[in-house]
């Protein structure tokens, strides 16, 4: 466990005080992170990007691997406007820039995600790979085709939630440094 | 107990012999006697789209290949496809710039859409895709015109009741078939000669040319890496089968199939046991002969533990779900011999039901002709014993249990109308409405083992009113009737010692 | 209800037509230019809840329960017509089992009360969809390979081959490849499921060239193609080296112990025929089949027949050099499906079917195999009286 719990949130992102941060994590500006989502930094530190859209139940784990010492602190870096839909768990070390993660989908820690991927909902992605780019899994079996273009930003769906999600939730103040 | 999650603890024999839960099963009012979905005969009642729900008539249904005009199926996922709308802004002529809206298919599930492969946007929300045509088409026609004309020279030929002198063989092709059909249809069976005089076929049909050149294996399969994500899976091939693609900017949106609701008709009386209503939308029935509302029901209450050999009690609730009311008794299976019997006169009195309709038919000489008229005789299967090996024994009380007519009010009322039945408390352990719960005891086999399942069986006697007063004119009045079912319970798994 | 139906459609009901293959079944109506469907010949088992194919049926009661559940699927779930008093054309193979054919019979009179069947064979009717009456006929499927020479309409039955070389070789053959020689049993490939097996097949493997092909006889093989890796789910992938995708197909071509193979069963049954059928059935072969689509097969088979008729075996008794192929207006899979379509969309279907009636009177079809039925006229008449 990480002792030093310290959370670097950039100016226009939206943290819900209920969600759960541990270990050294920056958010982006314009992030919007739902209550009851968790990001841990068990083995080292996360970065997530701007515009990212993080919502309930998503579980986001910087994981100490099974059995091995690290040799250096591994950081997880996630990527810009990317979305985690409710109720997926995400422990890759490494995902670009708009990918999205369905409900109730897995990615495993060998798994890097490049742009514009699509992770299925219920998808479980487990074996080591670098998932190319613009990259559809979808179906029981993780079935994969691939895309023209990159699926849109969330942009509309950021701005309502930024508009929103302060009249009813408290929210987490946007330090440069410091603990909750 | 007919439960959604537990429904087939109590398994009923049907009249075909298969067991299946009561929620599953028919009671023909008019033969009196259970049916289940093998043995009545199925018909296609409408057709309508799952998705936009629309009704299509059969002809129509028949002229869209039974598919749904105007929604699609995705090609890579075999999903249904939705209709997106995007705006865009377009120049008009006179420098101003007018917004219109652009529509195309997606995907849902796996976000494939009619962009990927190239089709334009349709500016109409509905319609306006392009359809693709089996390239092969024009040459089928043009097959099978030429064998249409062949088969109806053979037919004119045959009509003309000259003797048939068989010009090359006319309908050769089906060979050794063609044998015994025309042994059947009563021509001269064809002679070696005839292979020899060589007049032809019609004409216009210019026959299949052999070619020495066939597709060659491209060169760059040796050197250049495959990208599977280009290539088709065998699913997404054979849901279009007559094109096939190989790669997937081929993959082209089919329409969606339609779906059925289906009516049930009982084959012995052809009355219908469940008939849906045509609205697609509505989930009622015009009839719906459920044995639900006609059978006693039985549920497990409550059961002992089950050890090998060792008596246990076994708590059964009876109900009984019609308007009137039942007396029930219980009696072991019959033994195998009694049973060979039993199918023995089942199918024997079908067999007379034929013969009845034979004569009928037999005695009007027009429905002879125009044999599109009357009914065909409907031949059903023989009935099948019950395959079922019991692994317990039960022992049924020699009461017999009065259960009072259902009563929707009844069930709200709780000052405990008892009816003062005389019933024995040793058997009849509670008693409410037109409910009653029964003690059962049940032994085991002695051989059985840890872990399998406890199978009892026994017959059950009730008695049923007729309201049918069609079946005996004279008769207005509601008839008692006595039947009888059997039931198959699992009751649970064995226990260790 | 029928004359509502029959408006602008003539009054007749578009007979079904139905070719049950050992993997995949071909179905739709008579008259049209492609079948509705092709699916798996597989039943969803009630009890177990298991996928049960249909021809691993082990008595006469289980197939006849596997074939009520499945064309009652065909019916209700695909083709959306009513079975009942509606004509069926059957396409089977002439070696279809007879305990096969007279329980799909039962099925469809007893339980499903269709008004007539007519039984076409496969490799007869194949040739509606060329308009020729002569031409040699190898169906490759899943189970095995068949060939009829069929000349002027009759085939000729004494030249008959038949081969378990097909989909079934095929696929058994890639799984041993990608199991490594040395890890056998073990090793986790041994577990990819049927269908993955199949699908690597039909997305990765390919038939060989013929040089290449006697190169890897030769122990001196070209540089493999590319190899792929393959994502059976989410958590495992299956690496398909170069040498599996180029090989797979080798097992319909390499001559086994008795020197028999998909190519020396072509020339083996031109030979079984008269001298004088020979050129014109080596001039018109008509491949069909699903394997057939393999890419590579056509031509692999053409430059095999072409090196084979030089080799000292054939060359004493052949004296063909030329060999053609017939290109259907078809996929090759589904052929002799769109033959019975043809077939069945002439009046043929009136005068040739089996009539119920008939059945009924009879309990039983008519079967070439059977004497009763195929013996001559005035042999038959003493007995049928």
């Amino acid at each position: 466990m990480a002792s030093k719990d310290s959370v670097k949130i950039a100016p226009g992102a939206m943290v819900c005080n209920e969600c759960e941060l541990r270990g050294d994590i920056t958010i982006g500006s314009m992030t919007v992170i739902h209550p009851r989502a968790s990001i841990i930094a068990e083995a080292g530190p996360i970065i997530i990007g701007e515009n990212n859209l993080i919502e309930e139940q998503s579980v986001i784990i910087n994981r100490i691997p099974k059995g091995e010492q690290p040799t250096s602190t591994p950081v997880l870096i996630i990527g810009a406007n990317n979305v985690f839909e409710v109720d997926c768990h995400s422990e890759a070390m490494k995902i670009g820039d708009n990918n999205i993660l369905e409900s109730k989908s897995f990615v495993g820690r060998e798994v890097e995600l490049t742009n514009g991927c699509i992770v299925g909902a219920g998808c479980k992605l487990t074996c080591p790979e670098v998932v190319p780019e613009n990259t559809v899994i979808f179906g029981q079996q993780c079935t994969r085709r691939q895309q023209m273009d990159k699926p849109p930003p969330q942009t509309l769906q950021l701005d309502f939630l930024t508009r929103v999600l302060p009249n009813y939730h408290h929210l987490k103040k946007p330090f440069v440094k410091g603990k909750q | 107990m007919s439960h959604i999650l537990q429904s087939d603890v109590v398994r009923y024999a049907c009249t075909c012999g298969s067991l299946k839960p009561l929620s599953r099963i028919y009671f023909c009012r008019h033969c009196l006697k259970i049916r289940c979905g093998y043995c009545v005969s199925h018909e296609v009642d409408s057709h309508y789209c799952a998705n936009c729900l629309e009704n299509l008539p059969s002809a129509e249904a028949r002229l869209k290949k039974q598919r749904c005009a105007s929604c699609f199926d995705c090609p890579s996922c075999l999903h249904t496809l939705s209709t997106k709308a995007s705006t865009v802004v377009v120049p008009s002529s006179d420098e101003k710039t007018v917004t219109r809206k652009l529509y195309y298919l997606a995907c849902g599930f796996c976000r494939w859409t009619s962009r990927d492969i190239g089709y334009p946007d349709q500016t109409v929300a509905s319609g306006g895709w392009p359809e693709k045509e089996n390239p092969h088409a024009s040459r089928i026609y043009n097959l099978l015109e030429h064998f249409k004309t062949l088969a109806l020279r053979e037919k004119q030929e045959r009509e003309k009741k000259k003797k048939f002198i068989p010009r090359r063989n006319i309908y050769h092709l089906s060979g050794l078939s063609a044998a015994m059909a025309r042994k059947r249809a009563g021509l001269p069976s064809i002679g070696p000669s005839s292979l020899k005089d060589d007049v032809g076929g019609p004409a216009e049909l210019i026959p299949s040319a052999a070619t020495e050149e066939v597709e060659q294996l491209p060169e760059e399969i040796f050197t250049d890496t495959l990208n599977l994500l280009k290539v088709t899976t065998l699913k997404q091939r054979l849901a279009q089968p007559e094109f096939q693609p190989q790669t997937v900017d081929e993959l082209y949106p089919a329409h969606k199939c339609l779906l059925i609701k289906r009516s049930q008709r009982c084959r012995s009386c052809e009355h219908n046991v469940s008939k849906p209503e045509y609205n697609p939308g509505s989930i009622k029935f015009k009839i719906q002969l459920s044995a639900h509302y006609h059978v006693p029901e039985i549920r497990i209450v409550t059961c002992e533990p089950l050890r090998a050999g060792e008596k246990s009690e076994m708590i059964i609730k009876i109900c009984n779900p019609t308007q009137y009311q039942s007396s029930l008794q219980f009696s072991p299976l019959p033994s195998p011999e009694e049973e060979a019997e039993e199918l023995s006169k089942e199918i024997e009195e079908r067999k007379q039901k034929v013969d009845r309709k034979d004569e009928k038919t037999n005695r009007e000489d027009v429905l002879l002709l125009l044999p599109s008229i009357c009914r065909q005789v409907s031949i059903t299967e023989d009935p099948r014993p019950v395959n079922v090996a019991l692994t317990g024994d039960i022992s049924l009380p020699p009461v017999t249990l009065v259960l009072p007519p259902r009563d929707d009010a009844a069930e709200y009322d709780d000052s405990g109308d008892t009816h003062n039945f005389q019933d024995d408390p040793k058997i009849v352990v509670w008693r409410k409405a037109n409910k009653a719960a029964m003690k059962l005891v049940i032994t085991p086999e002695e051989d059985i083992s840890e872990g399998r399942d406890v199978i009892v069986g026994f017959v059950m006697h009730y008695t049923y009113i007729n309201t049918m007063a069609t079946q005996l004119l004279e008769q207005r009045e509601p008839q008692k009737v006595n039947l009888k079912v059997k039931l198959y319970i699992t009751v649970g798994k064995v226990v260790g010692k | 209800m029928p004359l509502y139906e029959g408006i602008g459609l003539g009054t007749e009901k578009q007979p079904v037509v139905i070719d049950i293959g050992t993997a995949y079944t071909k179905f739709g109506f008579a008259g049209e230019t492609g079948p509705r469907c092709i699916i798996s010949t597989e039943v969803m088992c009630q009890e177990s809840g298991r996928i049960k194919k249909i021809f691993s049926y082990s008595n006469e009661e289980e197939l006849y329960s596997l074939l009520v559940e499945f064309i009652h699927n065909l019916y209700f779930r695909h083709l959306l017509v009513s079975p009942k008093d509606r004509r069926v054309v059957i396409v089977e193979s002439l070696l279809c089992p007879s305990v096969f054919r007279d329980t799909l019979a039962k099925v469809l009179f007893r339980h499903f009360e269709v008004s007539s069947v007519l039984f076409v064979p496969s490799h007869l009717v194949a040739l509606c969809t060329l308009g020729v009456s002569t031409a040699l006929v190898l169906d490759v499927g899943y189970q095995e390979a068949v060939l009829i020479p069929v000349y002027e309409g009759v085939p000729v039955l004494h030249a008959w081959q038949a081969q378990p070389l097909a989909s079934q070789a095929v696929e058994s053959n890639l799984r041993r490849r990608l199991a490594g020689p040395e890890e056998g049993e073990l090793s986790p490939h041994s577990r990819i499921s049927e269908s993955t097996i199949e699908d690597i097949k039909v997305r990765t493997c390919f038939v060989t060239s013929f040089e290449r092909a006697h190169k890897i006889t030769a122990g001196q093989p070209d540089p493999p193609p590319p190899s792929v890796s393959y994502q059976a789910d989410g958590s495992s992938t299956v690496d398909v080296p170069g040498s599996a995708r180029e090989t797979a197909y080798e097992i319909l071509f390499e001559q086994d112990g008795d020197e028999m193979s998909v190519s020396t069963m072509v020339l083996d049954a031109i030979l079984k025929c008269p001298v004088d059928m020979r050129k014109e059935l080596a001039e018109n072969i008509l491949l069909m089949g699903g394997t057939t689509m393999a890419t590579g097969f056509k031509a692999r088979l053409m430059s095999e027949l072409k090196y084979l008729v030089t080799t000292p075996k054939y060359a004493k008794h052949l004296a063909i050099k030329v060999f053609k192929v017939h290109k259907p207006p078809a996929k090759e899979n589904y052929v002799a499906w769109l033959g019975g379509s043809i077939f069945g969309g002439t009046d043929v279907i009136v005068t040739r079917s089996l009539s119920k009636e008939a059945y009924l009177k009879e309990n039983r079809i008519p079967d070439w195999a059977n004497l009763m039925y195929n013996c001559r006229e005035d042999d038959n008449k003493s007995a049928n009286l």
